[in-house]
């Protein structure tokens, strides 16, 4: 169970290489469209290998002139039909022809020759961002990209584009769905925007992770041999521009290797910063009728303001070491580009290459250097999104309430419930509860009473498995509800709670929550018996009013009613209401009361309460203190104890101590 | 009143896909304008980094050109260099700019120098690079914090009529994504405009002195161009919008279930929730897929004219290079000292020269396309932005507000009528007058009006007909904020933030001492469980084995408005989860400290209306009765007689009837 969503800041190395080896399982059911991209990355290289060949005939040939054959280097074997044709026209046909050749590449995957910078163009850059990490993430959860533009480009791209979305889609519903699943115990309100950021920014990590793990280590290796390959056919098989690409794989791997924990810390702290505005902001919207009748706007904004700077200035610092990883790495990487250059310039000079040549060398290089850098940069680049694996997974490895269930479903309620020498204690607390002992039986109303904090809601929570007892069993007709599955077990259980929550939806569907398949009348009906139906008749749009945020526009006691209709509706053998009548005026509460009683006839009632009226009526009454049931019985049994607790309570609550003029004088 | 509130429910339904493309170019050009005023506390940096940036472009040009002349003319056709080539990388320009060209030594000598220079002036700039990178983020997130503030500001301004109807995952996204495009504001509207078209203009006057034609191309591009920013603004800005709103959606799907999950799981809703989370977030994907394969598409056509058009010039350009054609410049290249004497032609440093400029017009005009393409989305962000920040608080200061000194005589509600839709009144005609030292009861069944009453104490409303007043003095002639400051109210709702127990108390008095916090406490009978907490006045809420019981958040929250120390004090149901003994002792605690103050309980206990002094009973927003309990009881056939046999257990029916309480 979490205890609070804080996950540990440090990550080691280690842990970092395992969650990100973790990322790779959750591939599974995509594996056939990893296929397709890569695929469609294999299918782009092919271009990427003739790209630089027209602009070398278009300066060999064309401009200085060389006749075919006499080039200081042979061209490529696939390229040599070509050349043979081109050999038999004249420069301005060649120089024609290489134009329309450049122009169909130009359509077709938006590139040609080096000279452009147009070459990935597809690539999705543009769309706007902040700087932060919440914009930044969801580019990310859209993003396509590909080698190449032009049409092959766009197709790639809408390719990639749709699987990102469809692994993004798949983890963060699965997060969420995982959410839902924690223990009721463990996600506070207070929790509420981490959660949201989690889900909306932290899931995308899995997919940036997932590419980097497949496809780079796939496809980059595969991209250096090809281009070996084709360099070898022309300038032989050991050229110094190879070994020079190659060794960007060390330039961007070592120097970059002391900052890979800098940029963990940053990361995630740039994330956590993000996290907490969010739950600022959510705090505040969500209560803000607390802010403004407390007056407690400036104190928000102050809040917010030193959040919010904070998560800019986590994000920017964690800018700030990428920034110099990368600076560190081109500075190494600049010094063998320098190396290239003197060898490409010797080269020419000492009349071993054609000044064409340099037009083939340095793209070749560039493209054997920049897949090292991938490869190299592989452990780096992973690291911002190791953080954000750690948020995810931290919460999809939280006990849920799901893991341990088993899948035999639990019979309705005939006869009793039973609690067996219960004890509860949440995690490092006292004991909430000590061998509680009860029997309810199907047909009964029973009571919890006692004062504030004596563990009466715990006891109700136990039943629905909410918590589950430290020690001793709750049994259903004689059966363990720990054996059973959590749905059999809470579909036979209406549980209305002491802070009611209503969603933004019409009043019909609010009461429609815990049974999708009531009718109308069912619904009116419940209403009815709620005490709801003549305001909700009143509502502009009767069932159909929409409630407005956390049914903001009824009052307190409108929405208890609405909760307890959306129970009733429900038809459960088991009905608890903690507190239903707390805000509820004397007349409402009294046919409430009366319509409870009825219920009760083919179901079991539990009511916690602290109202005389709503408690008098229960067949039994267990009055609960300090987490035991001190005393048990119905009301006139309670009364006649000359000094029992219960007594007591009643006359507190009916004569107050002080007051001979209550006009309920015995 | 009542168009506010049809104004927020409009804003409301804009976040759900009620908004079609409402922005025209005008329009987009007068948002970003309206931006303007965030930038004001970044002036000074701002003026700077332009500055730093022109410089270093200014630098940077003369030399590029140089090092590709060099590099390809010297060191790779071995022709002679200017002086001012040779002075630049370091070589005696006697020596290297001879007309008969250079010898293979001193090819391979210019080279090393070339690299050597190239190499140091990188490894120079770096850290400036770094530096002038970072603080641009440090503006650009000032920017942004700004905006957010503003907004912020704005939406606790907005009364609760506005509240009611928003969603919480609206504004999160608002505040988020929406913002963040005011970050792209320098961007889009000024840094790169401005240095796009410069540099398209300078490199348009290069091209110009290679060949007039080549020019005449490089502008042929723009028709069809202008063309297509034309033809798919529109449509990108729809489909940018609807992916905002469908992740604004989403985003409030996550904050409600979570915030509702207790019932959720409750009510085994969970599949249910997860599938309508599903549902959005599909939706989610595929309005922002949709988005962007129509951004995507336009610079794939857009690329094809500039392509075009690169590929029409630069095959141009290679036939004039083969016949070594004279520059259209060629003086003016020399004397530039772009190149030695007599080799102002078509060569092949030249060819490379042009191919690099002609490269980077087009580059400009796709990169001004991109930035219209950009634009679109930025507009709709901020527009959704201004939404916000354009909707006007429906509860102002008037001008001319004053604070509110002290209260010495008493409130008044004077005809006081309220409603939150038009349908029906919630509060008619409501009259009474509490000299200050009461205690009032407000009792009435559920929905009559009880709450509302207070909210209006507070200005959280504005009545529609009638005022409050303070010691004769409608309240709306005080500012709000002292108004707040004067009244304090413990809610229905026992609200408590994530924060220590003794913060939480301190809510509305940041600065009150812990000696204060604990008298508070004490009023509020919140001391003994306090002292059990963990870590007692200073435990954090909402963390391990902290869980409050409603009834004693309920005291917490009382302890906070009592610290308030305001003459008027609000308890809204203040015992509705208390038992009856911790109730009593709260409510004789108040009573002592309520002395020459005004309290107003809302209650339907008859134990806690006994301490009251006057009762007002509301039904159906009127005031049907008012006055002191024991008379009111005494009436026949009253409202309040009724309410008080039915809560102390005595039958419905009027005939009296044995008590049941304490029967044996």
């Amino acid at each position: 169970m979490p205890n609070s969503f804080q996950e540990d800041e440090k990550q080691s190395a280690r842990d970092a290489a395992r969650t990100i080896g973790r990322a790779l399982r959750y591939i599974g059911p995509f594996r056939r469209d990893f296929g397709i991209k890569l695929t469609l990355l294999l299918l782009s290289f092919i271009p990427m290998m003739l790209l630089p060949w027209p602009t070398k005939i278009l300066v060999d040939h064309v401009i200085r002139g060389i006749p075919f054959g006499e080039e200081p280097r042979p061209y490529p074997f696939f390229l040599e039909p070509l050349i043979q044709a081109a050999s038999e026209l004249s420069p301005t046909a060649v120089l024609v022809w290489t134009i329309a050749a450049q122009f169909c590449l130009l359509v077709g995957i938006g590139a040609f020759g080096v000279a452009s910078r147009e070459r990935n163009s597809a690539n999705g850059d543009g769309i706007p961002q902040g700087w932060d990490t919440a914009t930044r993430t969801e580019n990310e959860a859209n993003s396509g990209f590909s080698l190449v533009g032009g049409l092959f480009g766009l197709l790639d791209y809408r390719f990639t584009m749709r699987l990102t979305q469809k692994l993004n889609h798949h983890y963060r519903t699965h997060l969420f769905g995982r959410i839902s699943s924690l223990p009721m115990t463990s996600l506070d309100d207070e929790r509420i925007g981490d959660a949201v950021f989690r889900v909306m920014y932290d899931t995308t990590s899995i997919t940036q992770a997932c590419y980097a793990l497949v496809l780079t280590p796939l496809t980059s290796p595969l991209y250096i041999l090809l281009s070996i390959w084709v360099l070898g056919l022309v300038y032989g098989w050991v050229s110094p521009i190879v070994f020079a690409g190659l060794a960007f794989l060390l330039v961007a791997f070592i120097p970059t290797l002391p900052l890979a924990g800098f940029q963990r810390l940053y990361a995630s702290r740039s994330r956590q910063a993000g996290a907490k505005t969010t739950s600022t902001i959510e705090e505040s919207m969500s209560n803000v009728l607390a802010v403004q009748s407390l007056g407690g706007e400036a104190r928000e904004l102050d809040r917010f303001d030193t959040d919010s700077a904070n998560s800019f200035r986590q994000y920017r610092l964690k800018v700030l070491v990428d920034l110099i990883t990368y600076s560190i790495a081109a500075v190494f990487g600049g010094g063998l580009v320098i190396y290239v250059f003197f060898h490409v310039g010797d080269g020419i000079v000492d009349g071993l290459y054609s000044p064409g040549d340099f037009a083939v060398l340095l793209p070749f290089f560039v493209g054997i250097a920049s897949a090292s850098i991938d490869l190299g940069a592989l452990w780096i680049r992973l690291q911002g999104d190791s953080t954000g694996l750690n948020r995810v997974f931290f919460l999809m490895d939280a006990a849920s309430e799901r893991d341990s269930e088993s899948d035999r479903a639990l019979g309705p309620l005939q006869e009793k419930l039973e609690l067996q020498a219960v004890s509860f204690a949440y995690e490092t607390g006292r004991p909430t509860l000590e061998g509680i002992n009860l029997t309810a039986r199907s047909g009964q109303v029973i009571a919890l009473a006692g004062p504030a904090g004596a563990g009466k809601t715990t006891i109700a929570q136990l039943i629905p498995r909410f918590i589950n007892p430290s020690h001793g069993r709750v049994l259903i007709d004689g059966q363990n509800i720990a054996d059973y599955s959590l749905d059999s077990l809470r579909s036979q259980i209406s549980f209305v709670f002491q802070e009611t929550s209503l969603f933004d939806a019409t009043v019909e569907d609010n009461i429609r929550l815990g049974h999708p398949e009531a009718t109308e009348s069912e619904i009116c009906e419940a209403a009815r018996l709620a005490g709801a139906s003549d305001f909700i008749e009143s509502l502009p749009d009767g069932y159909q009013t929409r409630l407005g945020r956390g049914g903001g526009k009824l009052s307190v006691g409108q929405r208890q009613r609405i909760a307890i209709a959306r129970a009733l509706v429900r038809n459960t053998p088991i009905l608890i209401l903690d507190e239903p009548t707390s805000a509820l005026d004397p007349e409402t509460e009294q046919r409430l009361v009366s319509a409870l009683r009825e219920a009760s006839r083919t179901r079991l009632v539990i009511v916690i309460a602290h109202r005389l009226s709503t408690i008098r009526e229960a067949d039994e009454i267990l009055f609960v203190e300090e987490g035991r049931i001190v005393e048990r019985g119905n009301h006139p049994h309670l009364m006649n104890r000359p000094n029992g607790r219960y007594r007591q309570y009643v006359n507190m609550q009916t004569l107050g101590t002080d007051s001979p003029t209550s006009p309920t004088t015995p | 009143m009542q168009d506010n509130t049809a104004r927020y429910q409009e804003f409301a339904q804009l976040g759900r896909g009620g908004q079609a493309d409402s922005l025209s170019f005008r329009l987009i050009l007068r948002l970003l304008w309206r931006c303007l005023p965030l930038l004001r506390t970044v002036r000074g940096p701002l003026a700077g980094l332009v500055a730093c940036g022109a410089i270093l472009i200014a630098l940077f040009a003369v030399p590029v050109i140089n090092v590709v002349n060099i590099f390809w003319n010297g060191v790779l056709e071995g022709g002679p260099l200017s002086d001012l080539q040779a002075t630049m990388i370091g070589l005696d320009p006697d020596r290297f700019s001879s007309a008969t060209g250079l010898s293979v030594a001193a090819r391979k000598e210019v080279l090393r120098h070339l690299v050597w220079s190239v190499a140091g002036l990188l490894v120079a700039l770096t850290p400036i690079f770094i530096g002038l990178v970072y603080w641009r983020i440090w503006i650009l997130q000032r920017v942004n914090q700004n905006l957010r503030i503003l907004m912020i500001e704005k939406l606790q301004a907005l009364s609760l009529r506005f509240h009611d109807e928003q969603r919480v995952g609206d504004s999160i996204y608002r505040l988020f994504q929406d913002s963040a495009m005011v970050t792209q504001l320098i961007n889009v509207l000024f840094l790169s405009p401005l240095e796009t078209i410069s540099r398209f203009l300078f490199t348009l006057g290069l091209v110009f002195l290679w060949d007039p034609r080549l020019a005449l191309l490089l502008m042929l591009a723009w028709p069809p161009l202008f063309y297509l920013g034309h033809r798919f603004a529109r449509p990108m800005r729809v489909g940018f919008r609807h992916a905002r709103e469908a992740n604004s959606r989403l985003t409030s799907i996550i904050q409600e279930t979570l915030a509702g999950l207790k019932t959720i799981k409750a009510y085994g809703a969970e599949g249910s929730e997860k599938k309508r989370f599903s549902d959005a977030s599909l939706e989610a994907f595929t309005a922002a897929y949709a988005a962007r394969n129509r951004f995507v598409g336009f610079k794939v056509l857009t690329f094809w004219c500039v392509g075009l058009t690169l590929v029409i010039g630069v095959g141009f350009a290679t036939g004039l290079s083969a016949s070594e054609a004279p520059l259209y410049g060629e003086q003016f290249m020399i004397s530039m000292g772009f190149a030695a004497a007599n080799s102002g032609v078509w060569n092949l440093g030249f060819y490379n020269n042009f191919k690099d400029r002609f490269g980077d017009g087009t580059h400009t005009e796709h990169h001004l396309l991109d930035l219209w393409g950009t634009v679109q989305d930025v507009a709709t962000g901020l527009d959704r932005t201004f939404e916000l920040l354009d909707l006007e608080s429906d509860i102002e200061d008037a001008a001319g507000a004053i604070p509110i000194t002290s209260l010495s005589h008493g409130v008044r509600y004077r005809n006081v009528s309220f409603s939150y839709e038009s349908k029906q009144k919630t509060l008619d005609e409501i009259d009474f007058d509490v000299p200050i030292g009461s205690i009032v009861a407000i009792v009435g069944p559920t929905g009559s009006g009880k709450t509302t009453l207070m909210s209006l104490l507070l200005r959280l409303y504005d009545p529609d007909q009638g005022s409050i007043e303070f010691d004769g003095r409608d309240i709306r002639e005080f500012t709000r904020t002292s108004l707040r400051e004067n009244v304090s109210i413990a809610l229905q709702e026992n609200i408590l933030f994530g924060d220590t127990v003794a913060e939480n108390i301190r809510y509305a008095v940041p600065h009150a001492s812990d000696e204060r916090v604990r008298e508070a406490a004490e009023i509020a009978c919140a001391l003994d469980f306090v002292a059990e907490l963990p870590k007692g006045f200073e435990t954090q809420l909402g963390e391990r084995g902290t869980k409050l019981s409603t009834g004693q958040r309920q005291r917490i929250s009382i302890a906070r408005a009592i610290l308030k120390d305001t003459p008027i004090l609000i308890l809204d149901e203040p015992t509705a989860s208390l038992d009856a003994e911790t109730e009593h002792r709260v409510l004789q605690n108040l009573a002592r400290w309520a002395d020459r103050r005004i309290v107003f309980l809302i209650t339907h206990r008859l134990s806690t209306i006994r301490h009251a002094d006057r009762v007002a009973v509301i039904r159906n927003g009127r005031l049907i009765e008012w006055g002191d309990p024991q008379q009111l009881i005494e009436k026949d056939d009253g409202a309040y007689r009724r309410l008080a046999n039915i809560e102390a257990g005595k039958p419905l029916r009027t005939e009296p009837a044995n008590s049941q309480t304490g029967e044996p």
